[in-house]
């Protein structure tokens, strides 16, 4: 059987993936300076971090099919690891962060060992436990200072402790960064052996158990990436927001909204956390900043009608607005 | 710690399990149904919550006295959602698993959104029900009536639900299950089925809604109080199975009430969560899942 | 015309216009601008009745500060702040849906793009400490109205303003009252159940009271914590029925409240003290939904409804308010919500500008006298960490459908119903 990827069509695609990642980082680099709103720059600082996060999401739930609604989990773990470190032992956040993306990973490959012969919505609601007891036991572990939370003070600014009195600017590169790696992550794996497994599997499940012996470290290793992705991201968004506790950083509501962006925009796609975060994020923040103020529910009314809208309208994702197909796109994974 | 007080507690456990096996049920059929998880469920009871305290306040109608009324609601708006939006994501060719999930979720926000625009956010409560403040006492141990009249009532419910699992129509509900594309070839219309299907678990958590209005306070999220124990429930009794629901809610529901005696109640919690770990290593597809 | 009498006209009309401008008063010529003031609250979500309370009360006080209503307190007279030539008081307000990344690019839209001079809020804890830290940064002042753990002023933050007391007041009454009680009745406090829910509000709460009764040589027979909106409280309910101590603590938001309330008495456990944290206990929807089981119920306050007598002012703010939110009286919060935006603005007359260093130093020699304000607080007088030294809670109890101010004996206005000991 010839190496996956190396027909000229496919070749010819991964490059034409790369060109365009490009011109799109050069455009992100210049889009924030001639806005000069804060708030505006801080939505888009936002956005990055969630298409980060999402696509860190989508390596697992995308690419390998495997729907968790436990990734807050892994953005908690880095978020306190980073944080802990940084106010206990004064470890800068910028080495940190990669302490809470290792740590994350590790988890993630605990959790994915006994979770993944599980099949489909098992396995959803299984990360979902998994997700809900980290934030219970959390909330009651002193040495996090439980339900209290940990403030991140700030000192001065500061490019290794990741600190900015009021310029949004560098995190708006931060976050760039972030997304960018996590991006070019996707990338390699994409044309990986792994992801040419991942593909065999949900497109044909007889292949799945002929194949199953190879599939389950695969998934491990996709396990062990995107926790890595989304506990760095935990960190980034302790170093930007300040502040850190446990319904923030580990609650249901932030491991659906880390793969909601994923789902809008195409999963299994490169583009489409992306995308799905630009669109859903925008619209997310910005219905509080108009509706919120009236207190009558309507944010959360248009919020809960644009996915229902977008679910329906585009399955596929935003993505096939753009012609891009899905090159994963398929069922639900059955057990590995 | 006496040998009564953990009476007390276990059967209060029960009581509250029955509850959530009720509400599970309902899932858990909606699943057996369309391989689709309803993410809007603690929303579907919220909903039912609402309605018996607005007809309750308006007509003076005794939340006992509206089951059947809420019951045809919430029939009717589990079938409509099939109708309005299920339809609709399994017509879907792509990623139908993931459009189901995310359809309802949004779903679920949207009527948050909706219950504190048309109720407003007040915590509302109905205390002059028949069955509002009063215990029972059966020897040494004393339970409140709210909680004993809804245990029975779901238990009841139950057996409603298992009857029509035998009737002509359960049997249709059965083989649209078992094969989606078949069944039409023998005349069984599936969007009529499903339409059912969803009506009978809107129904079902209807009930249980109606009976939780007696002692538990109203308000736009009260659903998401009791949407993860439902679909830990669920997952833990097995996908499409009634018996499971119901053996896996009185299960959860004595663990609940038994850890909160022994342990701080603030984990108890964690220890269904351990009980559906536990049972998951040695049966993937919960206790009695055939999925 | 000709040119040389054009040009006379001309200045003829400009001398006119110069001692036209001169002999008025400044600003007569246009209304003053508004002071734009923000207000981050939990409008949407589980906490939002509280949100909506704080808009009501806010926007309440504000109208008394633009309006006429002459009522008895600073600024009450009404006619806008006097020192920028009446300028009226206009409140933007944001959701912070109780979540604290919201809370600051809430609070960072308010300030970058609406130019708020102060942000006013915010109910809890976890939003507190990120409104408060992003206005440090931008250099605004942050008034906390409401939010109560001792922590936020110890941040040392210098654009941080607290009015209201903390929970180590609030807990430290609670011990004052055990203490006169005690030894008014000759019925003191042996033992004590602490239940409270595990966020920070109840962890924060449990841990000062376990610490102030240590000291007080009061035992704690029970520390319960439990999971917020849980579909039950039974089990907590029996195991606080079994410790049988003299006065259970709770520390709960109104719907545990009510589903506590309920099933202590499903338990058939009657406890002898009820003393609250405030929270839950005194929404008005607790009261409503479990009626006679609320009767002798105890809680710290920050506000008494029924200090007409020493506090003028209070019927006329209540009336007000009931107006503005659906007939709900003052509350412990909505009170302190209207005073904390009365301090604002009358740290913002006294400095006669909107600029934030002014601002600030005029918040830092603030000294209102208790009886200028609808609090039964002794004034407001900021320490060096922005926290008001002169904010005295005190207990209050529910009797006969009413809440009485019942300690500190100066200004109780009803005996206390002491079932302790009996």
């Amino acid at each position: 059987m010839r190496r996956p990827g190396t027909s000229n069509v496919i070749i010819r695609r991964r490059r034409r993936e790369l060109v365009v990642g490009a011109i799109l980082l050069v455009l992100f680099v210049l889009l924030p300076l001639p806005i000069g709103n804060t708030y505006l720059r801080g939505l888009i600082v936002l956005t990055l971090l969630y298409a980060g996060l999402s696509q860190g999401w989508n390596i697992l739930g995308g690419y390998c099919g495997q729907i968790s609604l436990g990734h807050a989990l892994y953005f908690g773990i880095g978020a306190y690891t980073s944080a802990m470190l940084f106010t206990v032992l004064g470890v800068p956040p910028t080495l940190g962060m990669f302490a809470g993306g290792i740590l994350a990973g590790l988890a993630a490959l605990l959790v994915g060992w006994p979770c993944f012969r599980l099949s489909g919505h098992y396995y959803a609601i299984a990360t979902l436990v998994v997700g809900m007891t980290a934030l219970l036991l959390v909330q009651n572990w002193d040495f996090v200072n439980a339900a209290m939370g940990i403030t991140i003070p700030f000192r001065a600014d500061s490019w290794s402790d990741l600190e900015f009195r009021v310029a949004v600017l560098p995190f708006h590169y931060v976050m760039l960064a972030y997304a960018a790696v996590a991006w070019l992550i996707a990338w390699v794996v994409e044309g990986s052996r792994w992801g040419f497994y991942w593909r065999a599997v949900k497109d044909d499940a007889t292949a799945a158990r002929s194949l199953a012996v190879r599939v389950f470290p695969s998934k491990m290793a996709a396990a062990a990436i995107s926790g890595f992705i989304t506990g760095v991201g935990g960190a980034l968004y302790s170093q930007y927001v300040g502040f850190i506790d446990p319904d923030s950083t580990l609650g249901l509501s932030l491991s659906v909204l880390i793969a909601l962006p994923a789902v809008v925009g195409g999963v299994g796609t490169l583009w489409g956390p992306l995308l799905g975060a630009a669109v859903l994020i925008p619209v997310q923040q910005l219905s509080i900043a108009w509706l919120g103020s009236a207190g009558n529910g309507i944010d959360l009314m248009i919020y809960g009608m644009l996915i229902i809208a977008l679910a329906l309208a585009r399955p596929q994702g935003l993505v096939s607005l753009l012609g891009v197909r899905s090159q994963a796109g398929g069922e639900v994974a059955e057990s590995a | 710690m006496t040998a009564a007080i953990v009476l007390q507690v276990a059967i209060g456990g029960l009581l509250m399990g029955l509850i959530y096996a009720l509400v599970a049920a309902g899932l858990s059929l909606i699943f057996g149904l369309m391989d689709v998880v309803n993410f809007a469920h603690g929303e579907l009871l919220m909903l039912a919550m609402y309605a018996t305290f607005t007809i309750h306040q308006a007509l003076g109608l005794d939340p006992l006295v509206q089951l059947p009324l809420i019951a045809l609601l919430l029939f009717g708006a589990g079938a409509a959602i099939y109708r309005g939006l299920i339809a609709r994501s399994l017509a879907v060719r792509f990623n139908t698993g993931m459009v189901q999930v995310f359809v309802t979720f949004g779903l679920s926000i949207f009527l948050v959104g909706a219950a504190q625009l048309v109720f407003g956010s007040d915590f509302r409560a109905i205390s002059d029900g028949v069955l509002s403040n009063r215990t029972v006492a059966i020897g040494q141990v004393v339970l409140p009536l709210a909680q004993v009249a809804a245990g029975l009532i779901c238990l009841l419910a139950f057996a409603a639900l298992v009857l029509i699992s035998r009737t002509e129509f359960g049997r249709a509900l059965e083989a649209t299950r078992e094969d989606r594309e078949a069944v039409a070839l023998i005349g069984i219309d599936r969007d009529k089925v499903f339409s059912v299907g969803w009506g009978i678990g809107g129904a079902a958590v209807g009930i249980a809604g109606v009976m939780l209005s007696n002692f538990y306070y109203i308000s736009p999220t009260v659903g998401s109080n009791f949407a993860l124990i439902a679909y830990v429930t669920v997952a833990l009794g097995g996908f499409g199975s009634l018996p499971g629901a119901l053996i896996a809610g009185v299960l959860v529901g004595l663990v609940e009430a038994l850890t909160a005696l022994v342990m701080d109640p603030s984990l108890k919690q964690v220890g269904i969560f351990a009980i559906y770990v536990l049972v998951l290593m040695f049966r993937p597809r919960g206790l009695f899942g055939r999925l | 015309m000709t040119g040389f009498g054009c040009r006379r006209l001309a200045a003829a009309a400009a001398l006119g216009a110069a001692v036209w401008a001169l002999a008025m008063p400044p600003g007569a010529l246009a209304e003053p601008p508004d002071i734009i003031i923000g207000a981050v609250y939990p409008l949407s979500g589980n906490a939002a009745p509280i949100g909506h309370d704080a808009q009501m009360a806010l926007e309440t006080e504000a109208d008394i500060i633009n309006g006429h209503d002459n009522i008895p307190m600073l600024l009450g007279q009404g006619g806008g702040l006097p020192r920028l030539g009446g300028a009226k008081i206009k409140l933007v307000f944001a959701d912070s849906q109780n979540n604290p990344q919201i809370a600051r690019t809430e609070t960072e839209r308010l300030i970058t793009q609406d130019h708020v001079i102060a942000v006013i809020g915010s109910y809890t804890s976890a939003t507190a400490v990120t409104i408060s830290q992003i206005c440090n940064r931008y250099q605004i002042p942050y008034i906390s109205a409401e939010n109560s753990a001792p922590s936020l002023n110890q941040q040392g933050l210098a654009w941080f303003f607290r009015p209201s007391p903390t929970d180590n007041d609030f807990s430290a009454a609670m011990f004052d009252f055990f203490r006169g009680i005690g030894k008014q009745t000759g019925r003191p406090v042996h033992t004590v159940a602490i239940i409270h829910e595990n966020s920070v509000f109840g962890t924060d709460s449990s841990r000062i009271q376990s610490g102030l009764a240590a000291k007080a040589g009061i035992k704690v027979l029970a520390d319960i914590s439990y999971q917020a909106s849980t579909p039950s409280l039974s089990v907590e309910a029996e195991r606080l029925k079994a410790a049988n101590a003299d006065v259970v603590l709770p520390s709960s938001y109104t719907s545990d409240a009510i589903l506590l309330m309920r099933a202590m008495h499903d338990a058939g456990y009657t406890p002898k003290a009820i003393v609250a944290q405030d929270a839950g206990f005194i929404d008005p929807a607790f009261l409503k939904a479990v009626g006679p089981l609320a009767e002798g119920v105890m809680t710290r306050s920050s506000f008494a409804l029924d200090a007409t007598k020493t506090r003028p002012a209070i019927p006329k703010v209540n009336a007000l308010v009931k107006a503005h939110d659906d007939g709900k009286d003052l509350t412990d919060m909505t009170a302190r919500e209207v005073t904390a935006l009365q301090v604002l603005a009358d740290a913002i007359n006294r400095a006669g500008s909107t600029k934030n260093t002014e601002l600030q130093a005029a918040l830092k020699v603030t000294d209102i006298p208790g009886n200028q304000t609808i609090m039964p607080w002794v004034g407001i007088k900021f320490d060096s960490t922005g926290q008001n030294t002169e904010g005295n809670p005190v207990i209050q109890q529910y009797q006969h459908g009413q809440w009485h101010t019942i300690f500190p004996l100066d200004v109780a206005t009803a005996p206390a119903i002491w079932n302790v000991g009996e």
